[in-house]
């Protein structure tokens, strides 16, 4: 955390400065984001009482979050979407990122723009967009109905696993692009002349000399692209259905819903987090030990 | 570099990125593009044109009220995530390498947690310190989500900024506010407006932190997902419509004042 006391390599009598500089938004983030995160931990092991909070502890949250067969299934569910969503989206960015630094230099700043504008175009639009595309009377199936592709509208199109990962996949590239076009800034086009001069090529190249050398961004961006995507529940309260059902919104109901039971969201909210945290640990692991055969 | 092997190549290279491009944008499209037919229906083929969808959007008892928390949300959550940001990466702009690491990588950590997090954790924190819900916590809340961004446009800026010209205004006897004001805030001011639009940008989007925090307002976000979970309802394209013409305009604005070097 951004705490002033933090700062041992201080410059002299610049410290005083700088800390009136970093001291205002460090008190935002200690009391804003800092503390409600250590009080959301906390929660976790409270209970309800009644319709009251009881502060305590009790691992019964937690108990139940991973026993209970509802609850467990939708976490492992949400595990997994969260999963092949960030498979999609970090080769795609990475693709992306590669044609942007190698293959069409001079146009990269407006391939980065274009793609960071559809960061910007409306997080609950473009959820809904993809209802509208992938809906039983939606764009997909009056299209495919018309050129006679097929004769009853696909109704696995929406309410579907595979529409939240649709719908997730074109929420994240923009996100999952920023730290791996970061470090793939780092690398120079004579990297990959030398590497090409000595006969490497296509895919070899790729996993011998860029691959490893992005692979901070690509992690983060695995990180990034598994975490929001395991969080989030607008995307399945929109286009998952109840099949498509994932634990944001479980968590969501337990704050905002009827009858709702806070320490049990915090739980599960603590619970998704550390096992998207454990599993990405163990990918950078493998990914390393692959790397450095 | 050359040859018909390097032209296939190049062919299936924009291939792809003009299909990456297509997936984030057609949907976008779609939302404007439905917004104007008269179909109430929301497939294909287009039928005929018509504004009707934006005087219903507009004449939603909800919507001005909506309108208004959602201008007064972005102008708060900017003011405050620009003056909390830009002054972080003015000072962190001064640390030493790894101490500047690790204050950057915890000022951008909001920008990683999902939003549904922040948001619960925000409403439970003002919930214990008996802050009720409302604007002010979804101000907040948003300032929140803003202030990663902020603070790396500025970051990214000031790196480039040359401190030694107010080391020499300072040598001259210029006091700290005088330098600020006379120097750093004219070089910088571009940036920090940039800086500033991207987290109205942010909060006029922002759906997850505002809904866990707002209480019963209502902000365009919170009204258009209200809409939605009671179905279909054509002039949600228009609201949507409506809100991401006010985004582009933010983020243009945003990127032609970042790009301004002096």
């Amino acid at each position: 955390m951004p705490s002033p006391t933090e700062t041992p390599e201080h410059q002299g009598d610049r410290l005083p400065a700088v800390l009136r500089l970093v001291g205002p938004a460090s008190a935002f983030y200690v009391a804003f984001f800092l503390a409600p995160i250590l009080i959301l931990f906390a929660l976790s092991f409270w209970s309800m009482r009644g319709f009251n909070l009881a502060p305590g502890f009790t691992l019964l949250n937690y108990l139940q979050g991973m026993t209970s067969s509802l609850y467990r299934a939708v976490l492992l569910r949400t595990v997994l979407v969260g999963f092949i969503t960030a498979c999609l989206v970090v080769p795609a960015a990475y693709l992306y990122s590669y044609l942007m630094r190698f293959v069409f230099a001079h146009r990269a700043q407006l391939l980065l723009d274009l793609v960071l504008a559809s960061m910007f175009s409306g997080y609950l639009v473009r959820i809904y967009a993809w209802r509208t595309i992938l809906g039983k009377d939606g764009i997909l199936n009056s299209v495919l109905l018309e050129v006679h592709f097929i004769d009853k509208p696909l109704r696995f199109l929406i309410f579907s696993n595979w529409a939240v990962i649709i719908t997730l996949v074109g929420l994240l590239i923009p996100l999952a692009l920023l730290p791996i076009y970061s470090s793939m800034s780092n690398v120079s086009k004579d990297h990959l002349e030398v590497a090409r001069d000595l006969g490497s090529s296509g895919f070899h190249l790729h996993r011998t000399i860029l691959i490893p050398m992005t692979l901070p961004g690509l992690r983060m961006a695995f990180a990034f692209a598994f975490l929001l995507s395991v969080g989030d529940f607008v995307v399945p309260a929109l286009v998952g259905g109840t099949q498509g059902l994932m634990i944001g919104n479980v968590i969501a109901d337990q704050f905002r819903g009827i009858g709702s039971n806070w320490p049990l969201g915090a739980a599960l909210a603590v619970l998704v987090m550390a096992a998207v945290l454990a599993i990405w640990y163990a990918i950078t692991r493998i990914s390393r030990g692959v790397l450095e055969r | 570099m050359t040859g018909p092997r390097t032209r296939a190549h190049g062919l299936l290279a924009w291939g792809f990125a003009v299909a990456v491009l297509l997936y984030l944008f057609v949907p976008v499209a779609v939302t404007v593009l439905f917004s104007f037919t008269t179909s109430p229906r929301l497939s294909l083929p287009v039928t005929g044109l018509t504004l009707d969808w934006y005087e219903k959007a507009f004449s939603n008892p909800l919507f001005t009220d909506a309108l208004a928390n959602s201008l007064i949300l972005a102008f708060l959550s900017a003011v405050v995530a620009g003056v909390l940001g830009a002054s972080f990466a003015f000072g962190v702009a001064r640390l030493r390498r790894r101490t500047r690491n690790i204050l950057l990588t915890a000022g951008v950590l909001p920008a990683i947690v999902p939003a549904l997090v922040l948001g619960i954790s925000l409403a439970l924190f003002f919930q214990e310190a008996g802050l009720s819900q409302g604007l002010r916590n979804a101000a907040i809340g948003q300032a929140l989500v803003g202030l990663p961004f902020v603070i790396l446009t500025m970051y990214a800026r000031l790196e480039t900024f040359d401190f030694s010209t107010l080391e020499a205004a300072r040598d001259l006897g210029a006091s700290p506010w005088r330098a600020f004001r006379d120097i750093t805030f004219p070089l910088v001011r571009p940036s920090l407006l940039g800086a500033a639009l991207l987290a109205m940008a942010l909060s006029l989007d922002d759906f997850v932190v505002t809904w866990f925090n707002v209480g019963s307002r209502q902000t365009l976000p919170v009204l258009i997902w209200g809409l939605l979970r009671r179905g279909i309802d054509p002039s949600i394209n228009a609201l949507a419509s409506t809100v991401l013409l006010s985004l582009v305009t933010l983020v243009v604005l945003a990127k032609l004042l970042n790009r301004k070097k002096l």
